[in-house]
């Protein structure tokens, strides 16, 4: 019998996950991974350029960081399903590919009915049809972990580096923690540098007011997570010397709530009594917890032409009317400029600063 | 003392335009009467833009303007969810967030809306059973609730199969046929797709819709063309073109700016389908039709001279 060929897999940039994909890929699965290279204007050239006109940002993104992939010498694309037009971007992006003379495997979840669990083995043997299963388990639990460890530290770095009273060891704590995430081979490797970040995360001093200005961050699943399709707001706003505060992540999206978010709806059935969208529920939810904790303001993220995103905004406008609570909506689209995001942000919070002052 | 009748507004726009006889008979068979509002116009448009987020596309705008118009005109607003029929059968989110948006959005003036909910594939909740609930929750009994629903399904289908064949017969007509592929909200919107089958009329061409087939038959064709489309309306459409594009001289994808499913269907479309001339035509909130005249005119004149009549 012919040996199988490993194969050499890569998925699109997103945000600080492509580590816990390369662990499930190289541990669990058993194949090569192709890391693509970090999201630049080159990729966004390169996306903007064969994708349709109006379709959401985050496709043309990832279009890009797929031809970057391929550059690198990925063989096989994997593509996710999804609520809103995700569940689509499979089809549509592997023809562009394929129309520009690119050659490779494409595994896109939207060609399985993802309610069978037999489709999942199915999928587990077109990436190694000889994987060993327990190993399997084991490993894709870990890489789990890991994405909870990525959202845990990046949740607390947000938080807190706006604030960091040393020249800069906080924002370098965090990097540390992403090369461990990134180069970790087994389970040792991610528990330790798990538990390496939270100690030195928690032993570099801060220097916090009493009262720091907190912004709640919510928003479109792509934009709002990926640094650098939003232009680091997260960042750009913590160096202004606020806490940023973003509930929006895979863990708490699927892995917490993946079975529903019936217990988010409970507080929330007077502005949204359905499902509004893939993240309605969640926003919608955070959005007014922010209010209520009395948080400084919100800032709402999304891709131009995002249309659950959309929707949500009449509702963030009432919360907006019903706590006082002042909401900085932002359009991300390829062209989207630093300088002119950083205007926006500088006035927004001059006006949280001198409300709090005042109020 | 006589019981009042409840009287049900009906937005003319989006899914009217698909459920219209279904909604009206399933009313009217319990008793209720039913009022539509009157046809787009530029007061529509201006009164649903100043209520919608900028980004929103044109039927949205278009639909709020509506749903304005029958503000404090009826007891309820009917708002439906219509998520999906089932796997790879969804609508585009608007449909999932349409009662919460609407009442978010109006939520000022003293009017009820009354929703009804189609998620199979999360809730395993198809039209009958929301049609029971919606009826039962306006205090009718389940029976004839029921009896009213099966009679409106009746009505809805036979409906479609009416205009089905209807349009069935436009391929036997003489003189150039164009294929319009849009969503039926904006075919048939006169501040949309109308002015396009108008202008077609006026110049001697025969204007066919690729959404007016048999529903189930352009489902399963859909799949010859995108294996994984996971709109309804669209796999129709789809559907639609796989089974006629043979039939016309030319194809016009007509979508609302900005629509969701239509940026990439029909990207997918231009890919795939090939051998037909196709016009992909995105209409905004235009204060007149002399632009997509133009386009017209000139696509037809492709036509002819590619067929030697020119």
């Amino acid at each position: 019998m012919a040996e199988v060929k490993t194969r050499s897999v890569s998925f699109p940039r997103y945000a600080q996950y492509n580590c816990a994909f390369k662990y499930i890929v190289e541990q669990a699965l058993g194949c090569k991974y192709v890391m693509p290279p970090a999201l630049t204007k080159r990729t966004m050239e390169l996306g903007t350029k064969y994708s349709p006109d109006f379709v959401c940002t985050p496709f043309k993104t990832i279009l890009g960081s797929m031809i970057e992939a391929l550059e690198a010498g990925a063989d096989t694309l994997l593509m996710t399903h999804g609520l809103c037009r995700l569940g689509y971007y499979g089809e549509l992006a592997e023809q562009i590919l394929r129309d520009l003379g690119y050659q490779f495997d494409f595994i896109n979840l939207s060609d399985y009915d993802m309610s069978k669990k037999k489709e999942y083995i199915r999928i587990v043997r077109r990436f190694n049809p000889k994987v060993n299963y327990a190993r399997f388990l084991v490993q894709f639990m870990e890489g789990l972990r890991m994405t909870e460890y990525v959202d845990d530290i990046t949740c607390e770095y947000y938080k807190n580096c706006g604030f960091d009273a040393t020249d800069g060891q906080y924002r370098r704590a965090y990097q540390d923690f992403l090369t461990a995430m990134y180069t970790a081979q087994g389970r040792n490797d991610v528990e330790a540098g798990y538990r390496a970040a939270k100690r030195s995360l928690q032993s570099i001093p801060l220097d916090k007011p009493q009262r720091p200005l907190r912004v709640g961050v919510v928003g479109e699943f792509y934009t709002a997570m990926d640094a650098f399709s939003n232009l680091e707001l997260e960042q750009k706003l913590a160096d202004m010397g606020v806490e940023v505060h973003r509930w929006m992540n895979v863990t708490n999206q699927f892995l917490r709530y993946g079975s529903g978010q019936k217990n988010l709806k409970v507080k929330i059935q007077d502005l949204s009594a359905y499902d509004m969208g893939p993240t309605a529920t969640a926003n919608i939810w955070y959005a007014r917890e922010c209010a209520e904790r009395g948080y400084d303001g919100l800032v709402h993220i999304k891709s131009a032409a995002c249309t659950p995103e959309i929707d949500v905004m009449p509702v963030l406008q009432n919360i907006s009317a019903d706590y006082k609570i002042p909401v900085l909506y932002l359009t991300y689209d390829a062209q989207t400029s630093d300088v002119g995001l950083m205007t926006r942000l500088e006035a927004f919070y001059d006006m949280i600063d001198m409300r709090k002052k005042v109020l | 003392m006589e019981k009042q009748t409840i009287k049900i507004g009906l937005p003319r726009a989006m899914l009217y335009y698909r459920y219209r006889v279904l909604w009206r008979t399933f009313f009217q068979e319990l008793g209720m009467e039913t009022v539509v509002s009157a046809p787009t116009d530029r007061e529509t448009l201006e009164r649903g833009t100043a209520l919608a987020i900028d980004e929103a596309c044109l039927s949205l705008k278009i639909y709020l303007g509506h749903v304005a118009a029958l503000v404090g005109k009826c007891d309820y607003i009917l708002a439906p969810r219509v998520s999906n029929f089932g796997r790879h059968r969804a609508m585009c989110t608007r449909f999932e967030a349409m009662p919460d948006l609407v009442r978010n959005v109006f939520r000022n003036e003293r009017q009820e809306f009354l929703s009804y909910e189609v998620d199979e594939e999360m809730k395993k909740a198809g039209e009958e059973d929301a049609f029971l609930e919606m009826g039962k929750g306006l205090g009718f009994p389940a029976k004839a609730v029921k009896k009213a629903y099966k009679a409106a399904k009746k009505a809805e289908l036979s409906h479609h199969r009416e205009r089905v064949q209807k349009y069935e017969q436009q391929y036997k007509k003489e003189g150039l046929k164009v294929l319009i592929a849009a969503h039926s909200y904006v075919a048939e919107d006169p501040y949309m797709g109308r002015m396009v089958s108008d202008y077609l009329k006026r110049v001697g061409v025969v204007p066919v819709r690729a959404d007016m087939v048999d529903r189930d038959a352009a489902l399963k064709r859909s799949r010859e063309l995108s294996p994984t489309c996971k709109w309804e309306i669209s796999r129709e459409i789809l559907g639609g073109i796989a089974m006629h594009k043979d039939d016309v001289d030319g194809i016009i994808l007509l979508s609302a700016f900005p629509c969701g499913p239509d940026a990439m269907v029909n990207e997918l479309i231009t890919r795939r389908v090939k051998g037909v001339p196709m016009l992909n035509l995105v209409l905004d909130s235009q204060s007149g039709t002399a632009g997509v005249e133009t386009r017209l005119e000139s696509f037809i004149d492709i036509i002819r001279f590619q067929e030697g009549k020119l």
